[in-house]
């Protein structure tokens, strides 16, 4: 007994694929039992574009975290508008593992989201305007700081509002200089507002 | 031209930024080394501050700044038995683990990627013949793996400096390497006949279908220096080619916190380790 | 006496500092994570456990429910945690509940409304 060497890597004739790798197949594949057959069924089906919407609807149903994790690869890669469609749907979710992984999916999308960001960011829901927010740290994109200095004048949410000026001490500039001082004066006793207003400005001020 | 500084809020910032991508955390004591660096860069890719290559840095679609700059960040000189208490952690607790489901006769397999030129694999090969006494009860197939054929070359030559085995108790110098002139030093072929080097890029789905069966990976300061989608795409690769219960390593500095939540965290008392969650 | 040790886990570095200069302030010990992930892996690296968590909900890789049941599950010395969140929703206060979370609190948290909670859980009393 000691450290042998094969030939060979062994390579691999069959794997844990049993129906056809068609569009169809995968996508009925999805539905199988055994989550290593959905993982691979997820994984085949990043080629396809089409397949983006089934993608999303099974992410909303699926427990197994190998699986989910396979299908924002697939729905990152393919990156389409019914991919970022459907990944706007998951912000609204109740689980909450589920949002943060539509954020993240997001996060690598900058073409796919920027068209829809302005409608993001004046969605009813704050909390959707709060993600819309997390989504803009990662998003290359470059109105990303005048998108935070609208949200910082105009939101009416306290916690929008603290999410953009979290992110505008990284990015902002003298540009964002009066907006973070009208904002100090919006909630004048809220002491992370204050906080936060004061590190971006120094940031900012500091060049 | 005007002296490039960095600023103590311009610190603040890149380290926040940096810890959030990497997991990286300078010290307030790296200042000079962080700043050193980042004027290095300012200048070479021409922006006249801080301010104006963050912006660039940050922004930038194809995320080649942040690599180089992770790269300049990172110390990359590779060695024998680096990050030592990992192999310590290896034969005291993993392989413990993993025999316990093992079927007698069957192979333990381990998976060491990037080889860069060897040394990583060679020093498993090592511990395991030294410190491992279950060695005699079971095959062990080692494979390391790197995208440059030029580096497996010499990877496979097993020529190595003085200051490579510097770290490697004199007894095993002694015993497994032989001296050359020019204070080189030349791993014994039983060695070199112990670990397979194969060619394999981890973004080819052609290379890596193959990869499968594997006990315990080592993959050590790689995959730092990917963007986000890659280390993802990456960890889904070396999810497949563990066993359920296999351990993947990854360096030092490196966690899975910035990758993917597929794997188990499990601490030993040597090191934190990942690993696939076994059969259901 | 030595002082009490604190996790913060959030994903923003302003809110990770924020925290940390009231608690500080106070005299706490404060170690940072950025997602329950990150959090685990402090917690088992650790010299010796925390004291006392403060648990963003939202965050990338593992979020704060996630988090606190894998931290309940471990084998190692428990202790009290604050799940903070923006979100003020009752089903939420009883995940949080389930997941192990002695508090919830809705950001942004006042300084004085912070510490009496932390010093409750820690045993020191509930003044500020």
């Amino acid at each position: 007994m000691a450290i042998v060497k094969r030939k060979q890597t062994q390579a691999v004739d069959t794997d844990e694929r049993s129906r056809p790798r068609d569009m169809d197949g995968l996508i009925g594949e999805m539905a199988d039992s055994n989550p290593v057959a959905r993982r691979w069924a997820a994984r085949d089906l990043a080629v396809f574009p089409d397949a983006a919407a089934a993608l999303v609807a099974r992410l909303g149903k699926e427990a197994d975290a190998t699986v989910r994790e396979a299908i924002l690869i697939s729905l990152t890669v393919i990156g389409n508008r019914a991919a970022v469609d459907g990944l706007v749907e998951c912000l609204r979710s109740e689980d909450a593992a589920l949002r943060n992984e539509a954020i993240e999916a997001m996060k690598n999308l900058p073409d796919a989201v920027a068209p829809i960001m302005a409608g993001l960011l004046a969605d009813p829901d704050h909390d959707v305007r709060i993600f819309a927010v997390n989504i803009l740290e990662s998003l290359r994109h470059p109105d990303v700081e005048q998108w935070l200095i609208e949200v910082i004048s105009e939101d009416e949410h306290i916690n929008v509002c603290a999410t953009a000026v979290d992110l505008l001490g990284e990015v902002g500039t003298t540009a964002a200089e009066h907006a973070l001082e009208a904002l100090k004066a919006r909630f004048p006793n809220e002491p992370y507002i204050l906080f936060s207003a004061d590190l971006a400005l120094k940031r900012i001020r500091e060049d | 031209m005007a002296e490039i500084t960095i600023s103590s809020e311009d610190f603040l910032k890149f380290r926040e930024f940096f810890y959030r991508k990497t997991g990286i955390q300078f010290e307030d004591s790296k200042r000079y080394f962080v700043d050193k660096r980042l004027v290095d860069r300012i200048e070479a890719t021409g922006y006249a501050n801080f301010r104006s290559y963050f912006t660039f840095m940050r922004f930038q679609v194809s995320g080649e700044e942040i690599q180089t700059l992770t790269n300049l960040m990172t110390v990359n000189e590779t060695y024998f038995f680096r990050e030592e208490y990992q192999f310590k952690c290896l034969v005291d607790s993993l392989l413990p683990e993993v025999v316990k489901t093992k079927a007698p006769g069957s192979t333990i397999r381990i998976w060491s990627i990037p080889s860069s030129s060897g040394e990583e694999a060679y020093s498993i090969a090592l511990y395991l013949t030294e410190y491992w006494p279950d060695i005699e009860r079971w095959d062990v197939e080692l494979i390391s793996s790197d995208i440059d054929t030029s580096i497996l070359k010499k990877a496979r030559q097993g020529l190595y400096s003085a200051r490579s085995v510097q770290h490697l108790p004199s007894k095993l110098l002694q015993r497994h390497f032989k001296r050359l002139p020019g204070d080189e030093y030349q791993i014994s072929d039983d060695f070199r006949q112990a670990v397979e080097f194969t060619r394999v890029n981890l973004a080819e789905i052609a290379d890596t279908r193959a990869y499968r069966g594997f006990d315990i990976i080592f993959c050590r300061n790689l995959l730092i220096y990917f963007d986000d989608l890659s280390r993802r795409q990456a960890a889904e690769v070396f999810f497949d080619a563990l066993n359920p219960g296999g351990f993947i390593c990854l360096g030092h500095s490196e966690s899975m916190s910035r990758i993917t939540s597929v794997f188990k965290v499990r601490k030993f008392p040597d090191a934190i380790v990942y690993q696939k969650p076994e059969a259901r | 006496m030595t002082p009490k040790r604190i996790l913060v886990v959030d994903d923003a570095a302003t809110v990770r500092m924020y925290h940390r200069s009231i608690l500080e302030g106070a005299g706490f010990e404060v170690s940072e994570a950025i997602n329950g992930i990150e959090a685990l892996e402090k917690t088992l690296a650790a010299p010796a456990p925390f004291d006392l968590y403060l648990v963003d909900i939202n965050m990338p890789k593992q979020d704060g429910y996630g988090f606190l049941r894998d931290l309940r599950s471990q084998d190692i010395d428990q202790a009290p945690a604050v799940m903070i969140s923006t979100e003020a929703q009752s089903q939420d206060r009883k995940r949080a509940w389930e997941a192990g979370a002695n508090f919830y609190l809705t950001k942004p948290i006042k300084p004085d409304v912070l510490l009496t909670h932390c010093r409750l859980l820690l045993g020191q009393g509930g003044t500020a």
